[in-house]
């Protein structure tokens, strides 16, 4: 099969560095040219030391590189449709973030723009291609537990927004200044929006559609950031199985530009961790572990050295094969609108203070 | 010792009371009665009804635990500043727990290490299994309380209590693990067991026993603990009645 010719574009979002390792070594991928959309930017990818035609330039980029097939569009929510606009017109297919936007006409616009320009668009939501979840998918699918009567599920981590710091600006992560809830200060566009994982798993995991949700926020641990850092939320699916989710920024971390050993405060940066609940018994899962540990460079401080952050090689393949063989992506824009509309909907209840039915 | 004999654990107690030189102003019992005048003192989701006769005793077990006794003392002396979340699951089998009991003593723990009082509570049941709880307290501290009763027999309770603050996170449970710890395991020809001994006075029993007897006799050292727990009591069942409540179906 011809490697599929691609290139990253902004190279701001979180996710960015992920990608790097597998564009260089995956063998079904030429890497062509990367748009990085400040000189910071720019001299973090060139650190890397990757042999790549680094652009300051979106348009130039893929004016000189007209052989271009696909992109990574590593970029902060609030370009996602300006760039879906711009690969739609020039038929390149797209590896999209986690989320592609939060406002739903501009979702609708996204999904026509794919469908009438025939390209290829795969949702980055990577663990679909875990093999602990792969694992309980199989476990749940083979009826183990029998009926399920609860799923519990963390996507807790550190927050990015020193050195992401879109991630905590309204209007460029959740796509406007929303306020959280009356009288306070904070607005939307925080550790949910960072967060998508658990929505799309438990979708999948019990192949059922949200009910209803309820969330709430906390008080930020982070009081010097304009989006909440802090929330839960609880509800049930349509086949009656409860969940409570926990999507928070809780992990405190280094104020580093620029991740980097050392980014984490509290020993573990980030965790998926699953507990469900049947008629034949429990099943707890760590998406993440076992792992190793240390408590030496850069801080002397106990840290959780993780070993597994292999899912992007499943996910790229699978990438290469929809658009090789004119396939549709497992986590299509379809698949994925449901996940956007269960997330603003626990954004309507944490301003409610009320659950809300989907 | 018979760890199911009751006559052994109220003998236990005897034996602390004496040690300790406590004399209680009434005779006891460490279960059900019914004597009037004797104070019948038993784990306190073993009374379904909010309101207590004087002479029931609904003991907070788990408050003479050592380790949330320790996770209150790291809040209050401010050990970790500015507590934001807790986050506390507790998964029993159905032989020793229903999800009345989980949820009691959780809701009671949150209150109890948290240093305030229950606000708001949105519950999402699932029939006699499962229970995921949204709270927050009078302090602005929030709380996920999920519980099940889905274990199989016999298995130990699986249970993890873990505050997050702006200055430090405390938890009964390691970093980077998913189940408690034991202190001793032991893999011979007979299998795989495990030990968790936390109490020399009252070494043998098993800790639900230990609480039982510790907590009887923090009441009858201090008495004014009936009408504290009685009025705590009321405000638990109130509680998980206004879940069973309000549960949209």
């Amino acid at each position: 099969m011809k490697p599929l010719k691609i290139a990253m574009l902004s190279l701001t979002h979180g996710h960015t560095r992920k990608y790097y390792q597998t564009l260089n070594d995956n063998p079904k991928l030429e890497w062509v040219a990367v748009y990085a959309e400040t000189e910071t930017v720019k001299n973090n990818f060139l650190k890397w030391g990757y042999d790549i035609p680094c652009y300051m330039d979106e348009k130039e980029m893929f004016d000189k590189h007209p052989d271009i097939e696909a992109v990574v569009m590593a970029s902060a929510n609030y370009i996602h449709l300006r760039q879906f606009r711009e690969c739609a017109k020039r038929g390149i297919h797209v590896l999209s973030m986690k989320i592609p936007t939060f406002d739903m006409d501009e979702y609708a616009e996204i999904e026509e723009l794919v469908e009438k320009s025939g390209i290829v668009c795969h949702v980055e939501l990577e663990m679909h291609y875990n093999p602990v979840t792969t694992r309980l998918y199989e476990m749940i699918a083979r009826n183990e537990l029998g009926k399920i009567s609860a799923i519990n599920a963390t996507n807790i981590t550190l927050s990015p927004v020193w050195a992401f710091p879109w991630q905590g600006i309204p209007e460029q992560s959740y796509g406007k200044r929303v306020s959280l809830k009356p009288g306070d200060k904070r607005f939307r566009g925080g550790a949910l929006s960072d967060h998508p994982h658990v929505f799309d798993m438990i979708r999948w995991l019990t192949n059922s559609e949200f009910d209803y949700v309820y969330a709430e926020a906390g008080p930020n641990i982070r009081q010097d950031i304009e989006v909440e850092d802090i929330l839960l939320v609880n509800g049930k699916m349509k086949n009656g199985v409860s969940f409570l989710f926990d999507p928070s920024w809780s992990r405190l971390e280094e104020r580093l530009e620029v991740p980097a050993p050392g980014w984490e405060i509290f020993p573990k940066r980030m965790e998926v961790n699953l507990a469900i609940s049947g008629e034949n018994g429990v099943i707890l899962a760590d998406c993440f572990g076992p792992n190793v540990y240390h408590n030496g460079k850069p801080n002397d401080r106990y840290t959780v050295q993780y070993t597994y952050f292999d899912e992007w090689i499943g996910m790229m393949d699978e990438f290469v094969d929809c658009v090789r063989n004119k396939k549709m992506p497992k986590i299509n824009l379809k698949w994925h609108r449901k996940t956007i509309e269960a997330m603003n909907a626990c954004y309507e209840s944490i301003s409610s203070g009320k659950p809300v039915c989907l | 010792m018979n760890q199911n004999n009751n006559t052994d654990m109220e003998k236990a107690l005897t034996g602390l009371l004496e040690k300790y030189h406590v004399k209680p102003s009434l005779p006891f019992h460490l279960q059900m009665s019914g004597k009037v005048g004797e104070l019948d003192m038993l784990s306190g989701y073993s009374f379904a009804e909010p309101e207590l006769q004087e002479n029931q005793v609904p003991l907070l077990t788990w408050r003479v635990k050592r380790k949330f006794i320790e996770l209150k003392k790291i809040v209050e002396e401010s050990v970790i500043e500015d507590v934001c979340l807790f986050r506390f699951c507790c998964i029993g089998n159905k032989e020793k727990w229903s999800l009345f009991s989980l949820l009691y003593r959780e809701m009671d723990l949150f209150e109890f290490i948290g240093n305030g009082k229950i606000i708001s509570v949105q519950g999402v049941i699932s029939g006699n299994e499962a229970g995921n709880l949204i709270l927050r307290l009078d302090n602005n501290a929030l709380c996920s309380i999920e519980v099940s009763t889905q274990l199989p027999s016999g298995m130990p309770m699986i249970d993890r209590h873990e505050i997050i603050a702006r200055r430090g996170v405390a938890s009964d449970v390691v970093v980077d693990t998913q189940i408690p710890q034991s202190s001793i395991y032991s893999y011979t020809q007979q299998g795989e067991k495990r030990y968790t001994d936390v109490d020399m006075e009252l070494y043998g029993f098993d800790d639900t026993r230990i609480d039982h007897i510790r907590s009887a006799f923090q009441v009858l050292k201090q008495p004014q603990l009936i009408k504290e727990w009685q009025s705590q009591h009321k405000r638990l069942v109130n509680f998980i009645y206004y879940i069973n409540s309000t549960e949209i179906v």
